[in-house]
């Protein structure tokens, strides 16, 4: 953290972030990297607006790990006195929860995960900050988080304006992988006239299933299930009977869960 | 009229009824572009040219012949266009409003790329209204 200016309303309004940072109920992912919530409102803007006040201290408030591991919310009063001067630095010596350096052929950059910054580097400069960086899929940061911080950046360096920003990772129970990030933004100067947000960002990967209990994954596919035995086939494996039909089944999923779930992998084709 | 429009790499023009991003470098190419003409625009888009342009709530209304229209936050016209000026920021935004003219009949005419203060490369085309 490069700043530590903390004023007496930042503080308040910090103290107001936290009641409302616990995470939201987001639809179900449906196709689309994000889902808009609360009308696009941000739920720190309430009291904000209410008061009327403008903030202009520099702050960032990243918040501790859990007693997982797991990060919490992360707050910033995003303007150019935090944006960074230089490129970004190594940040491989941080291992988030949950993480697995597992590729995919068909992941763009071939890793399914990404070190995740909560506040993108672009935004605030923080480099390996153990407090800002979550397992996150290449899905998600790029396709999911990363246009809403071009949008915040861009504005900022444009106008030199302020934008009130939060990021929550969302962790269901004692899971180790964020089902997604909740995204808030509003625009301070001009209370949310230029940019007013407020997303919900889906920590999934087209084409692989997550286990978000500890990160593992496995690619979508299609099997054979043979059901008396309760053993999974890759389909055309010679390894089962085809002719009863009846003992046989379809099963789509990704190898983890059936595992999961008891099932035994055949020998002859090692599906995977 | 000549409409001139920004556009991310998926086509979008707004999120959540605001514009994607801005760029100052960029009014300044347009101011250039269009000197000698009239430029209208909305009030809302007037914030970013200042003085010098038209505005009016129906301003695409009010554009005649040669008039240029800044266009962000209303309907695209489907008629009445000499010029399309499409301005690409060459960047991932969120967007829920997209421009969804097609502009297959169109020819391009003029490609020009340029840097902007906030952004790397603004690409500027100019598609005309092919002449039957």
């Amino acid at each position: 953290m490069r700043y530590n200016i903390r004023y007496t309303i930042t503080l308040l309004l910090l103290l107001l972030f936290s009641i409302s940072a616990a995470a939201v109920d987001a639809p179900e992912y449906s196709g689309e990297p994000y889902s808009v919530i609360n009308d696009n409102i941000p739920f720190f803007a309430v009291p904000y607006v209410s008061e009327g006040d403008v903030i202009y201290e520099v702050f960032e408030d990243y918040s501790p790990l859990d007693e997982l591991g797991r990060c919490n919310a992360a707050t910033a009063n995003i303007c150019t006195e935090l944006m960074p001067t230089d490129e970004r630095g190594d940040i491989s010596s941080v291992i988030p929860t949950g993480w697995h350096s597992v590729k995919y052929d068909f992941v763009s950059g071939k890793y399914l995960y990404n070190r995740c910054h909560l506040i993108g580097y672009q935004l605030a400069g923080e480099d390996a900050n153990t407090l800002n960086l979550i397992t996150g899929t290449r899905y998600m940061n790029i396709t999911g988080m990363l246009p809403f911080e071009n949008m915040i950046a861009d504005y900022v360096k444009e106008t030199n304006n302020h934008v009130l920003y939060r990021v929550t990772p969302d962790f269901k129970n004692n899971e180790l992988v964020a089902r997604g990030v909740e995204m808030e933004a509003m625009s301070l100067e001009d209370h949310g006239g230029d940019i007013c947000f407020n997303v919900y960002c889906y920590n999934v990967q087209p084409g692989v299933v997550i286990d978000y209990t500890d990160g593992n994954s496995g690619a979508y596919g299609e099997f054979i299930l043979e059901q008396d035995k309760n053993i999974l086939h890759k389909t055309g494996c010679l390894g089962y009977d085809g002719k009863n039909e009846t003992n046989i089944a379809i099963a789509e999923g990704a190898v983890w869960e059936f595992v999961k779930h008891g099932i035994t992998l055949c020998p002859l084709c090692r599906p995977e | 009229m000549n409409i001139i429009v920004c556009l991310d790499n998926n086509n979008g023009m707004l999120f959540n009824k605001r514009r994607q991003s801005r760029d100052r470098e960029l009014i300044l190419r347009i101011k250039e572009l269009t000197e000698g003409h009239r430029l209208w625009m909305n009030a809302y888009s007037a914030r970013l040219f200042g003085d010098d342009v038209f505005v009016a709530d129906d301003f695409i209304a009010e554009a005649g012949t040669g008039d240029y229209c800044f266009i962000e936050n209303t309907p695209i016209p489907t008629d009445s266009i000499e010029q399309i000026i499409i301005y690409h920021w060459n960047r991932e935004y969120p967007s829920d409003t997209y421009f969804d003219l097609d502009i297959s009949g169109m020819k391009l005419i003029s490609r020009y790329e340029f840097k902007g203060y906030s952004h790397d490369t603004i690409t500027e085309e100019i598609y005309e209204q092919q002449k039957i």
